[in-house]
């Protein structure tokens, strides 16, 4: 009986699947027979920037059997969405044609702009989504820093000075790999609160040998691990600051509270304490005779990347800076062109009796990237993506302008909110060569 | 939302991938490529354009044996040596460079050499050694373009460490002005780097001659850690004199005279610290100077100081 139903079964299930195949191949010969049509996008810079005129050439490719006829339009807006311009052709494609529409879009003012290409045909419709520049090296904000924010900056960093360091450096020598010792590092920060970090060594037979430190910086809410390397003269000190991976010991909110968290009170907001936290990573670094103590570089990505710029900022010990597609860059500016953090500050705001959007903003002045960027000191490498809607180019390009240290950007014309392997490669051979690591 | 703060998790693995490209980048070509310097008869490798470490002492000893039996004359025709004659030349060439801050470094080359040299008719055998011209020099890094390209400029003091012996060079006094330019590649999948260097020579004593001496070299290295590569170079002078003698026997002394040179090298690392190359090269053209043949094996030392 069981093996009549199996049977049975098998026989069914084999039917349902030679006709699933049979009605695929159809599917596929029906498509086929149809046809497709494929668009490429082609912006004349390499970057996406442009001294005066945007530059592109649309191509569209037809394998219909018959005429594709419509229209090829873009639309230019700003990054908050207001329309700048828009223009659009009539196109004939003929069967299995293709067709190549250039178009200029001159007289735009400074700043960074998104495009989308449309191609609206008899048989397709299709958005090609991009960004691009014009002279961003002339964005500057309409914002002003608060008169007091050095002085603000030096009272974090006098409050710091007052809690004792308490280094703890536990080696953990199952982790070991790469030729690297590793330690558990513990200390105490602002507040008295305890952060930990991962410090990774090259083992050498050099007892004079002394390390240049590559500090890295975590993203928001990102666990960092001890990182590794066959690198023999890089020591990797990875620090997770309050509230991230393993320095919850007081702080540890959901994930879209961290960002709000005490933000009604500029002198207890969670990232005075995390950019402290940050500094004492650097005590530390100055603590250990194997590490030097003139070649720190700074390094992150994203909220990693905004503390690698405030860290370098308020902590001249930081001797080269690199910060990928830093968040928090001109704030005032950032509120209605980006979603996050502001959603999540808007709902803090509303639970907080009292608490209004501009007060947040006031306080929030104290730890916008960009005022930071103005005392940066040392070498300073950007990296940004045209189309991040966390970091948008307007804001980090503002920063960038802000520094007067020397400094290079590195624009990624089709990245989001990453960077790409010439970041690195660049980001190493400039590092290498300020600090001498010939 | 927080979809989007996943982008800050990319950005960590980008963070990872960071470090591992320190090793991987093409700048780490520079730390172990080594440059050969083939001018003559003796052989010394060092770093080319690109600066020295600060503290770190770079340590050349190598061997190189020259051999020439005939010689272009002073109109540059290719003849025999007189009386069936050869030229030998077995020398140990000690080279060092010490990086002293970011910008300059220290250069010293001291050449041993044996000479001899062989004919039919008596004195059948002539043979001559010594130590011979010391260099000692400050090199200077001038600039780079995008840490791909270095230019350096190096100022370099000829002693001789000899009096009264013609075999062995000169016997004058030199000063030597040099510019270097060094720079990284790729090729396919392997890395590449090149170093073009022209230094101009003048030798104070009567009818010293004033020497333009040029190299070029083309490196590329075999595998992913930069173990093995592979080099040819091609290396010359020019000399201008009013003495325009020459001497089979006495070739570190002739004044006026030119020649091409090209060589292959092969160096492999061992160890960060230390690295083997051999060489070998021949003479192309020339005039009033021998047609010889090259061969060498260098040690490469580092050691750090700091």
């Amino acid at each position: 009986m069981m093996k009549n139903i199996f049977t049975r079964f098998l026989t069914i299930a084999c039917a349902l699947c030679t006709t699933a195949g049979i009605q695929q191949a159809s599917a596929q010969k029906n498509e086929s027979d149809n046809g497709s049509v494929t668009t490429t996008l082609t912006p004349h810079s390499k970057d996406g920037v442009f001294s005066s005129t945007a530059s592109y050439t649309f191509s569209v490719n037809s394998t219909y059997k018959n005429d594709e006829v419509g229209k090829v339009s873009y639309l230019v807006t700003t990054e908050t969405g207001k329309k700048v311009r828009a223009d659009s052709v009539k196109v004939k494609i003929g069967a299995n044609g293709s067709g190549n529409y250039n178009f200029d879009i001159p007289g735009l003012s400074p700043g960074f702009y998104k495009i989308n290409f449309m191609v609206n045909v008899s048989d397709y419709d299709d958005t090609t989504r991009k960004a691009f520049g014009i002279r961003p090296t002339e964005i500057r904000s309409q914002y002003g820093k608060p008169a007091d924010f050095e002085a603000f900056w030096r009272q974090a960093l006098s409050d710091l000075a007052k809690v004792k360091p308490d280094y703890k450096v536990t080696e953990l020598p199952d982790s070991s790999r790469d030729n690297r010792r590793v330690f558990l590092v513990e200390m105490k920060s602002l507040g008295n609160l305890t952060i930990r970090g991962y410090l990774t060594e090259p083992i050498t037979k050099n007892k004079n040998k002394k390390f240049a430190v590559l500090l890295g910086l975590p993203g928001y809410q990102v666990s960092l691990g001890p990182m590794f390397g066959t690198d023999p003269d890089i020591a990797i000190f990875t620090i997770n600051i309050r509230g991230s991976g393993n320095s919850k010991d007081v702080i540890n909110v959901r994930r879209e509270s961290y960002i709000v968290l005490n933000l009604e009170d500029k002198n207890r907001y969670v990232l005075r304490g995390a950019i402290m936290d940050c500094v004492r990573a650097v005590d530390f670094i100055c603590s250990r005779p194997e590490l030097r103590h003139d070649n720190i570089i700074a390094s992150g990505g994203s909220l990693g990347g905004f503390l690698a710029v405030a860290t370098s900022s308020v902590d001249k010990r930081i001797s080269f800076c690199s910060a990928a597609n830093p968040i928090l860059s001109d704030i005032r500016n950032l509120v209605h062109e980006v979603d996050w953090p502001f959603i999540d500050i808007g709902r803090y705001v509303k639970t907080r009796p009292g608490l209004t959007m501009d007060k947040v903003l006031s306080n929030m002045d104290y730890y916008d990237a960009k005022n930071f960027a103005t005392n940066l000191e040392c070498p300073t490498l950007v990296g940004m993506g045209l189309v991040d809607n966390i970091a948008p180019p307007n804001n980090v390009y503002t920063l960038y302008n802000n520094v007067r240290a020397p400094k290079h950007v590195i624009i990624f014309r089709d990245l989001a909110h990453e960077i790409g392997v010439k970041f690195n490669v660049y980001e190493g051979r400039w590092m290498r060569d300020t600090f001498a690591l010939f | 939302m927080f979809m989007r703060a996943d982008g800050c998790e990319t950005l960590l693995h980008c963070f990872k991938k960071k470090f591992m490209s320190l090793k991987k980048s093409p700048l780490k070509v520079l730390l172990l490529i080594t440059i050969l310097f083939t001018i003559f008869q003796n052989s010394s490798f060092a770093q080319g354009g690109f600066p020295v470490r600060p503290g770190r002492l770079l340590i050349s000893p190598a061997v190189s044996y020259f051999y020439a039996n005939s010689q272009w004359d002073s109109v540059g025709t290719l003849r025999s040596f007189p009386n069936k004659g050869n030229f030998t030349s077995y020398g140990i060439t000690l080279h060092s460079e010490f990086g002293i801050t970011r910008r300059f470094a220290a250069v010293a080359t001291l050449p041993y050499v044996v000479n001899q040299y062989r004919q039919a008719t008596a004195p059948k055998t002539t043979t001559t050694s010594g130590l011979t011209d010391l260099e000692t020099g400050l090199k200077f890094y001038a600039f780079n373009i995008d840490f791909i390209y270095y230019f350096s400029i190096q100022a370099t003091a000829i002693t001789p460490m000899y009096t009264n012996n013609a075999s062995l060079g000169y016997g004058e006094e030199g000063g030597e002005l040099k510019l270097a330019f060094s720079g990284t590649g790729h090729l396919s999948d392997l890395s590449t780097y090149f170093n073009v260097e022209d230094g101009v020579r003048q030798y104070f004593g009567t009818n010293g001659p004033i020497q333009d001496r040029y190299s070029g070299t083309f490196g590329l290295t075999l595998d992913e850690d930069f173990l093995n590569q592979v080099s040819v170079t091609v290396s010359g002078i020019y000399s201008q004199s009013n003495d325009k003698s020459f001497s089979p026997v006495r070739t570190l002394s002739n004044k006026d005279f030119n020649f091409l040179q090209a060589s292959l090298a092969y160096g492999h690392t061992f160890t960060p610290e230390f690295s083997v190359f051999i060489n070998g090269g021949k003479f192309i053209t020339g005039r009033n100077t021998g047609n010889g043949y090259i061969g060498s094996l260098a040690f490469i030392y580092r050691l750090d100081y700091r």
